[in-house]
C-alpha cells in the first residue's frame, strides 16, 4: 500500500461505486484497473466461488414417472443456501471422514419422503419437501419463506409468500411414491455447473461519448432529430428548450456504430466520437440465491487471492538471485 | 467413455509441482513458467501485470491445449531484473491490488447503506 517504500511496485488502486445492491442482484462501477482484472473477477464469480449442492442421492423408493438418474440430476440443480460454503471442506480434502465425504465438516444430509394419496389430484413434490439436517443449509426458497415469516427479509424484496412455492422436482399420481436420502457437498462450478452461485455476471466498458458541438450546431432541427433517432437504443435526445443534442443515457450505447455511420451519411464525419474507457467497467451480478450478490463479489476476490497465492514460486525452485533485494524492500 | 475426470481441471495430481520454471537456453533473462491446473483467469491477469513492469521486455501466456490443464507463461526481462523477480513482483502487486479492492468494496458497501438510510 505504501508505494514509495516498495520502490518497484506497479500496483493499481481500483475504486468501486455501488449503484444498486439487493440480496441477489448488484450493479457497480469498477475503475482504475484493466479488463484482465475485470474478466478474472467475472470468471471466478461464475466458475470458482464455492457453494453447496446435492451431489449424492440414494433412492429408497421411486415409483414416479421419472427415473432415478433424472430425479438425482434435478435435485443437484436446486440452489441451497451456501453462506457457510467458504468455511466448509471439500470432500476430497476432508480427513475427518475417510474419503466417503459424509461427515459434518464436508457434507449435509437431506431426506425426502412423499406419497400421493389423493385420487383426483397429482401431488407436486418440490424443493420445499426436502428436509435438511443442518438449518444453515436448505433450499433457497425455504430460507426465503422463513425469512419472510419472521420478518427479516430484504426490505427491497417484492416477492410474496406464493413466490416461494419451491422448485418442482416431480409430480406424483395416486399411489406413486418417492423416498430418498441425499448428500449435499461443497463444490465449484468448474466441476459441475450446479455449483455455480452466479445466474449472470457481466461487465461493460463505460463509453466516453464526445459530441462535436460546433459541427452539431450546423445541423437543422430535423437533421438532429433524424440523427438522434438513428441510434437503436435511446442514448441521445434533444433538449426541448435549447434544441441541443444531449446524451441522456450513455450506458445504453451498445457500440453499434449506427450514429457514427449516420453522421458520415449526412456528410458530417467527426460529428461524434465514441470510445470505450479501458479502465472503467460497469458490472451486473445476479446470483441464484445460494449466496448474496455482495458475498459473491467478496468471495470472488478471496478466491482469486487464494489462486494467486497458490501460483507463487516455492523456495526450492531456486534461482532467487535478486529476489533477496526484492524481499528486502517488500 | 475416455473423458478425463472433471476434477482433473483443478486438482493438481500428487507428485506434480503447481509451478515449475525453465530458463531459456539461448536468451539471457528469459524463462518459461509452467503453471499446472490454471487457465486464462490467472494467465491473463499475470500477463497484463507483467506488462506494467518496464523491466519486462516480453510477457505472454498460452493454454497449449484445452485438455491439458496447464498454462505456460513466458517472461523476458532486461538485465537489471530477472524473470523470477518479475514473476514474484507481479503476483505481489496483484495480491495487494485485490486486498485493496476488497477493502474498497467493504467501505463502499457501508457508504452505500448510509446513502440509502435517509428516508
Amino acid at each position: 500500500m505504501d508505494r514509495s517504500a516498495a520502490g518497484v511496485s506497479y500496483q493499481r488502486f481500483p475504486r468501486v461505486r455501488i449503484r444498486e445492491l439487493k440480496d441477489d442482484y448488484a450493479k457497480f462501477e469498477l475503475r482504475d484497473t484493466d479488463a484482465s482484472m475485470a474478466n478474472a473477477l467475472r470468471r471466478v464469480m461464475i466458475a470458482e466461488v464455492p457453494t453447496v449442492a446435492i451431489d449424492l442421492v440414494e433412492i429408497e423408493s421411486n415409483s414416479s414417472v421419472l427415473n432415478d438418474e433424472f430425479i438425482a440430476h434435478r435435485l443437484g440443480l436446486i440452489p441451497l443456501t451456501s453462506s457457510g460454503a467458504m468455511g466448509m471442506r471439500f470432500s476430497r480434502d476432508c480427513d475427518a471422514c475417510d474419503g466417503d465425504g459424509s461427515c459434518e465438516h464436508c457434507s449435509v444430509e437431506f431426506h425426502l419422503a412423499a406419497r400421493a394419496t389423493d385420487a383426483n389430484k397429482t401431488l407436486e413434490v418440490t424443493s420445499n419437501d426436502l428436509r435438511s439436517t443442518d438449518p444453515k443449509v436448505c433450499p433457497v426458497d425455504q430460507a426465503m419463506a422463513y425469512q419472510q415469516a419472521i420478518g427479516t427479509a430484504d426490505p427491497y424484496d417484492t416477492s410474496t409468500a406464493s413466490d416461494h412455492r419451491g422448485i418442482l422436482i416431480v409430480k406424483l399420481r395416486r399411489g406413486q411414491e418417492l423416498r430418498l436420502r441425499a448428500i449435499a457437498r461443497k463444490g465449484i462450478a468448474k466441476d459441475h455447473a450446479k455449483w455455480s452461485p452466479a445466474a449472470t455476471v457481466t461487465f461493460m466498458y463505460e463509453p466516453d461519448i464526445r459530441i462535436n458541438e460546433e459541427l452539431m450546431e450546423t445541423l437543422t432541427l430535423e437533421e438532429k432529430t433524424s440523427w438522434v433517432e438513428s441510434s437503436p437504443t435511446k442514448v441521445f435526445d434533444i433538449d426541448p428548450n435549447t434544441q441541443q443534442v444531449v446524451v441522456v443515457d450513455r450506458e445504453a450505447y451498445t457500440y453499434d456504430d449506427e450514429v457514427i455511420k449516420k453522421a458520415e451519411a449526412m456528410g458530417k464525419p467527426g460529428l461524434i466520437e465514441i470510445s470505450a474507457k479501458e479502465d472503467s467497467f460497469v458490472f451486473t451480478v445476479e446470483t441464484t440465491g445460494a449466496i448474496t450478490a455482495y458475498e459473491l463479489i467478496i468471495n470472488a476476490i478471496t478466491v482469486l487471492r487464494q489462486k494467486l497465492d497458490a501460483v507463487r514460486l516455492q523456495e526450492e525452485d531456486g534461482d532467487f538471485t535478486g529476489l533477496d533485494a526484492h524481499l528486502g524492500v517488500a | 467413455m475416455n473423458a478425463p475426470d472433471r476434477y482433473e481441471r483443478f486438482v493438481v495430481p500428487e507428485g506434480t509441482k503447481k509451478v515449475s520454471f525453465e530458463k531459456d537456453t539461448k536468451i539471457m533473462n528469459a524463462a518459461s513458467f509452467t503453471i499446472e491446473r490454471e487457465d486464462h483467469t490467472i494467465g491473463n491477469i499475470l500477463r497484463m501485470q507483467l506488462h506494467r513492469d518496464p523491466n519486462v521486455l516480453f510477457a505472454g501466456y498460452k493454454l497449449p491445449h484445452p485438455l491439458q490443464y496447464k498454462i505456460i507463461v513466458r517472461i523476458h526481462t532486461a538485465s537489471q531484473s530477472s524473470p523470477t523477480q518479475a514473476y514474484n513482483q507481479a503476483i505481489n502487486d496483484l495480491d495487494s491490488e485485490l486486498e485493496n479492492l476488497k477493502q474498497a468494496f467493504e467501505d463502499e458497501k457501508n457508504r452505500f447503506e448510509e446513502r440509502k438510510q435517509p428516508y
